[in-house]
C-alpha cells in the first residue's frame, strides 16, 4: 500500500500495540472478542487509536467469535482476539469457520502465556491449527507482529480460510521499534467472493459422494478446503517470512517467535530455519536445512507442536527429549539453551532461600469480605475465574471448589444434586463470569428445579484483566445508559425467588444476608456490590492500625488476605504483624477478624 | 570508548513505578540513536507482586528480549528481596543499586515460608559487586513522597553515575508526567542527584 507521499519512521510499541497497527494497516472493519492475558490491550490499542474500526467486548470468546465471522461473511475484514484459554470457548464456532468459503479475511489473534508469566495456563493455541487445519502464524517481535497480521488477512482471503496469529506473553509485553508510515491512510478492505458459506459439513457430504450430491445446487456451495491448504503448504516454502540461513554445518534449528531470538543470542553459527508461519510446515525448507546439518534441533515455546509435525514428515529433529517441557520447563530462555548446547557455558543459579510472592487481593477488594464470611461460618462454596480465586490459595481457604470462566454456578447445582441438597454448597461468581457463561447455569439450574445459592460479585468491571466493561457496567464501547443490564433484572427474569443486593463493606448486613440465603429453601441470588477499589481508584477511607500492646500475634487478620496487612521484621529482630499505611484504603475488614479488639481505625 | 550498548534490569513489586522508569530511559536511548528492546515480567496476582523490566539498548540491532543471566551491567531494584532475585544474573563488573525498602512476601506473612534469617541488606553488599545502596527512611523529603518516586531518585543516581545530562533527563520528566507531578518528580531527580553525589565522593 505505498503511496507517494510515505514517511517512514520508527515508533516503539509492544507486541499488542503493533497487532493493532497491523489490523489498521490491513484495513479491517470489525474487531471483536473478549479480555485475557496476555493479548487484553491488542483491543485497547485498536479502540483508542484506530477510531475507524468497529470494536466490541462481546459477551465471551464464542459470541466474539461469531461476530468477526459474521463480519468477514459481509466481506469484511475481521478480526477476533482472546486468550488460548478463551479459544476453547469459542472452539465449536472456529470449528464451523474452520474450511468454509471465507469473504473478508478473518483473523484470530490469540494470546498463549508462555512461562505463565502472567496468567494461570499453560496451552498452545497451536493445537487448533492442527486440529481444524487452520494456518498458524508467530512473529518474533514488534515489527514482526504489525507485518505478520497483515499478511494473515491475505492468506485468510487467498487460501479461504480462517488464520491464526499466534502472540506469546513475551511478544506482547516486549517494545521494541516498528517502521510506520506517518502518512498512512486508512482504507477498509471489502471482498464478497461466494454469496453462501457454510460448515464443512455440506462439503464433506460430496466429497464422500453421497447420494445427490452433484446436484448443481450443491455443488453451488462446495469449496474444496483440503485443496486450499495443501496448496498454501506448497506455496511457503517461498513466503519471505519463512526464512533459511544457511551458516555452519554442526548445528541447525527450526524456530519461531521469541526462541529464534534467544538462538540467535547464542548459538552465533548456527543455520537456522526462522518460521513465520508455523502451519502448515514449508517441508522443502525444513528438508534443505536437514541435509545441510549434522544435528537438527527444534527450539519452540509451549508444546512440541512442530516437532511432532516435522517428525510426521519423516524428519528427524531433537526437541524435547533434549529441552523437556512443561513441568521442567516454563519457556525457552537464552540461558536454557546456552546450557544445553554450548560446551563449558558457566552455570549460574539464583540465590536459595528468596521467599516467594503470593498473589494477594487489593487492600479493600470486596472479594475479601465474601471470603471471610464464608470461612467464618464454614460455609462450603465453588469459587469461579474472578479475582476472589485468591481465595482458594492455601491461605485463604475460602473455597473448596474451583474451574474455568462462568462454571461455579453449575458446578455447586451438580454438587447439590449429587448429595440430594443436604447442604447447601454455593457458588460464588464475578460480574464478568456471570454475564460470560455463568447465566447459563443459572438457567439451567432453575428449569431442571434444582435449589442453590449463587454469590454474584458486582464490582462494575472485568477486573482481572485490568478493568474492562461488561453488559452491567456503566461504561464501555458502545455503552448507552438504556442498554445496561441489570443483574438482578436477569436473575428475576430467570425465575430466581430470592434475590438481594448488598453493599460489601457493610460487613453485618452482607454476612446475614449471605446466612439467609444459604438457609432459604428455595433459589437465592445475593449481589454484592462495590466496584473494583483498583480500577475505579475509590476515594480511600482512614487507615487503620494494630495496637502491638494488644496484638498476640494470632494471625488471623493476615488470613484474610489483605496486601496491607504485613509481619514485619522490627530493627530489633522481633516480629509485629502491621498495617502499611500507604496501603490501606481503611475498609474496616480485618477489624471484624481480630478477636482481641487489638485493630483500631 | 564509544558506548556500545548495556544491558539492564529493573526491578521491584507493583506499583513502584518501573514501567515509568524503563520508559524515561528509553526515550532517552531513543534520543541518542541506539535500538532498543524492552521486556517487561509482570508476576502473578492482583497486587504486590514482582515486576521486571528487561531494558537493552545496543548500537546494533538487539535480538533477545531477555537478558542471559551473567549478561547484566545494571541491576537498578526498587525492593531489596527483587534484588536478591537478579544478584546472579550479573556481569563480573556489574553495578548493583538497591533501595533498601521492603514489601513482606505474602509466603512469609502467611507463614508458609520462613523468611531468610540474613538481612537482605548486607547479602546485597556482600555480593562482590559494585554496589549502591539507597534507605528511603534516611532519604525523606517533605517535598516528595519518597516511596512513590524512588524511580526518579534512581533515575538521577543512574545519570549521575553515567555522566549523563540531568537538563536533559529533567527534560523528559517533565515531557512524561502528567502535569501536576512534575514539580514532585523534579525534586525527586535533585534528590536523587544529591545522594549519588554524596556517595559518588
Ligand atoms: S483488581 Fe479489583 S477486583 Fe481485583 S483484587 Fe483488586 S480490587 Fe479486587
Ligand atoms: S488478628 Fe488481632 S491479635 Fe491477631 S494478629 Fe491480627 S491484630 Fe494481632
Ligand atoms: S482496613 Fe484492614 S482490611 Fe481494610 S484495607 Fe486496611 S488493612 Fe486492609
Amino acid at each position: 500500500m505505498k503511496k507517494e507521499n510515505t514517511i517512514s519512521t520508527m515508533k516503539m510499541m509492544n507486541g499488542n500495540e503493533a497487532v493493532a497497527r497491523g489490523a489498521f494497516e490491513a484495513g479491517v472493519k470489525v474487531a471483536s472478542g473478549f479480555p485475557g492475558t496476555p493479548s487484553t490491550e491488542v483491543m485497547d490499542y485498536t479502540q483508542q487509536r484506530y477510531p475507524d474500526i468497529y470494536c466490541e467486548w462481546s459477551t465471551n470468546e464464542k459470541v466474539g467469535l461469531e461476530v468477526a465471522i459474521g463480519a468477514s461473511f459481509a466481506g469484511y475484514r475481521s478480526l477476533a482476539v482472546m486468550k488460548t484459554v478463551g479459544l476453547h470457548v469459542a472452539a465449536d464456532a472456529l470449528g464451523g469457520a474452520a474450511g468454509s468459503q471465507i469473504n473478508g479475511g478473518l483473523v484470530l489473534v490469540v494470546g498463549d502465556d508462555v512461562g505463565r508469566i502472567a496468567g494461570d495456563d499453560y496451552n498452545d493455541v497451536r493445537h487448533y491449527g492442527n486440529m481444524f487445519n487452520i494456518p498458524v502464524l508467530e512473529p518474533s517481535d514488534s515489527q514482526e507482529a504489525k507485518d505478520l497480521m497483515i499478511k494473515a488477512f491475505e492468506i485468510s482471503e487467498e487460501y479461504s480460510t480462517p488464520v491464526i496469529l499466534k502472540i506469546t506473553s513475551v511478544i506482547c509485553k516486549t517494545t521494541s521499534g516498528v517502521i510506520i508510515d506517518e502518512n498512512y491512510t486508512y482504507e477498509v478492505k471489502c471482498r464478497v467472493k461466494y454469496p453462501v458459506s457454510f460448515s464443512k459439513v455440506i462439503m464433506t457430504t460430496m466429497m464422500m459422494n453421497a447420494k445427490g450430491s452433484k446436484h448443481p445446487k450443491l455443488v453451488k456451495c462446495f469449496n474444496d478446503f483440503p485443496a486450499h491448504i495443501k496448496r498454501l503448504a506448497s506455496d511457503c516454502n517461498d513466503f519471505d517470512i519463512n526464512k533459511l540461513e544457511l551458516k555452519g554445518k554442526k548445528i541447525g534449528v527450526i524456530t519461531a517467535g521469541t526462541p529464534y531470538f534467544y538462538t540467535k543470542e547464542v548459538l552465533h553459527d548456527a543455520s537456522i530455519l526462522k518460521l513465520g508461519l508455523v502451519m502448515p510446515l514449508p517441508e522443502k525448507l525444513i528438508r534443505e536445512l536437514a541435509q545441510h546439518v549434522e544435528k537438527l534441533y527444534v527450539i519452540e515455546d509451549g508444546h512440541d507442536i512442530m516437532e511432532k509435525n516435522i517428525k510426521d514428515l519423516g524428519i528427524s529433529v531433537i526437541g524435547k527429549e533434549l529441552f523437556p517441557k512443561f513441568p521442567e520447563m516454563m519457556r525457552f530462555t537464552p540461558d536454557i539453551i546456552e546450557e544445553k548446547l554450548v560446551p563449558d557455558a558457566p552455570k549460574r543459579a539464583v540465590m536459595e532461600g528468596i521467599p516467594f510472592r503470593l498473589p494477594v487481593s487489593c487492600a479493600g477488594c470486596s472479594h475479601l469480605f465474601i471470603s471471610q464470611i464464608l470461612r467464618k461460618h464454614k460455609i462450603k462454596a465453588a469459587s469461579d475465574v474472578t479475582c476472589g480465586l485468591i481465595g482458594c490459595f492455601p491461605h485463604m481457604e475460602a473455597y473448596q471448589l474451583q474451574k474455568c470462566m462462568g462454571s461455579s454456578i453449575a458446578l455447586a447445582h451438580g454438587f447439590n444434586v449429587a448429595t440430594n441438597h443436604k447442604e447447601n454448597f454455593v457458588a460464588m461468581i464475578g460480574d464478568g463470569g456471570f454475564w460470560a457463561t455463568g447465566i447459563n447455569g443459572l438457567m439451567n439450574l432453575i428449569f431442571n428445579d434444582s435449589r442453590s445459592t449463587t454469590i454474584i460479585v458486582d464490582n462494575s468491571c472485568l477486573a482481572m484483566t485490568g478493568g474492562q466493561h461488561v453488559a452491567s457496567s456503566e461504561f464501555g464501547f458502545n455503552y448507552k445508559p438504556e442498554n445496561k443490564l441489570e443483574i438482578a433484572k436477569v436473575c428475576e427474569a430467570i425465575g430466581v425467588k430470592d434475590i438481594v443486593t448488598v453493599d460489601a463493606y457493610e460487613f453485618e448486613n452482607l454476612e446475614k444476608a449471605i446466612l439467609n440465603a444459604v438457609n432459604a429453601n428455595t433459589n437465592s441470588v445475593v449481589i454484592v456490590q462495590k466496584p473494583c477499589v483498583t480500577k475505579f481508584k475509590l476515594p480511600k477511607g482512614d487507615a487503620y492500625s494494630i495496637d502491638q500492646d494488644l496484638c498476640t500475634q494470632c494471625r488471623k487478620c493476615i488470613n484474610i488476605g489483605c496486601l496491607a496487612i504485613e509481619s514485619k521484621k522490627a530493627k530489633d529482630g522481633k516480629v509485629e504483624i502491621v498495617i502499611n499505611e500507604d496501603l490501606c484504603v481503611g475498609c474496616g475488614l480485618c477489624s471484624t477478624a481480630c478477636k482481641f479488639d487489638a485493630i483500631k481505625s | 570508548m564509544q558506548d556500545t550498548g548495556k544491558n539492564i534490569i529493573i526491578a521491584g513489586v507493583g506499583g513502584q513505578g518501573i514501567l515509568l522508569f524503563s520508559n524515561l530511559l528509553s526515550k532517552y536511548y531513543m534520543k541518542l540513536g541506539y535500538e532498543l528492546k524492552i521486556s517487561d515480567v509482570i508476576g502473578l496476582g492482583q497486587r504486590g507482586g514482582g515486576v521486571e523490566s528487561h531494558f537493552r539498548y545496543s548500537n546494533k540491532p538487539v535480538l533477545s528480549p531477555f537478558i542471559k543471566a551473567g549478561d547484566v551491567d545494571y541491576l537498578l531494584s526498587f525492593e531489596q528481596t527483587e534484588t536478591l532475585r537478579y544478584l546472579h544474573c550479573m556481569k563480573d563488573d556489574g553495578v548493583i543499586f538497591s533501595s533498601t525498602f521492603e514489601l513482606s512476601t505474602s509466603s512469609v506473612n502467611t507463614r508458609l515460608e520462613k523468611d531468610m534469617p540474613e538481612s537482605k541488606t548486607e547479602l546485597i553488599k556482600s555480593s562482590g559487586k559494585k554496589t549502591f545502596i539507597i534507605d528511603p527512611d534516611e532519604n525523606k523529603s517533605s517535598d516528595f513522597d519518597i516511596s512513590k518516586m524512588m524511580n526518579i531518585v534512581m533515575l538521577a543516581f543512574y545519570a549521575e553515575l553515567r555522566g549523563y545530562s540531568h537538563d536533559e533527563m529533567i527534560q523528559i520528566v517533565k515531557e512524561s508526567v502528567p502535569e501536576k507531578f512534575i514539580e514532585g518528580n523534579i525534586k525527586a531527580y535533585e534528590k536523587g542527584i544529591v545522594i549519588a553525589r554524596a556517595q559518588l565522593a
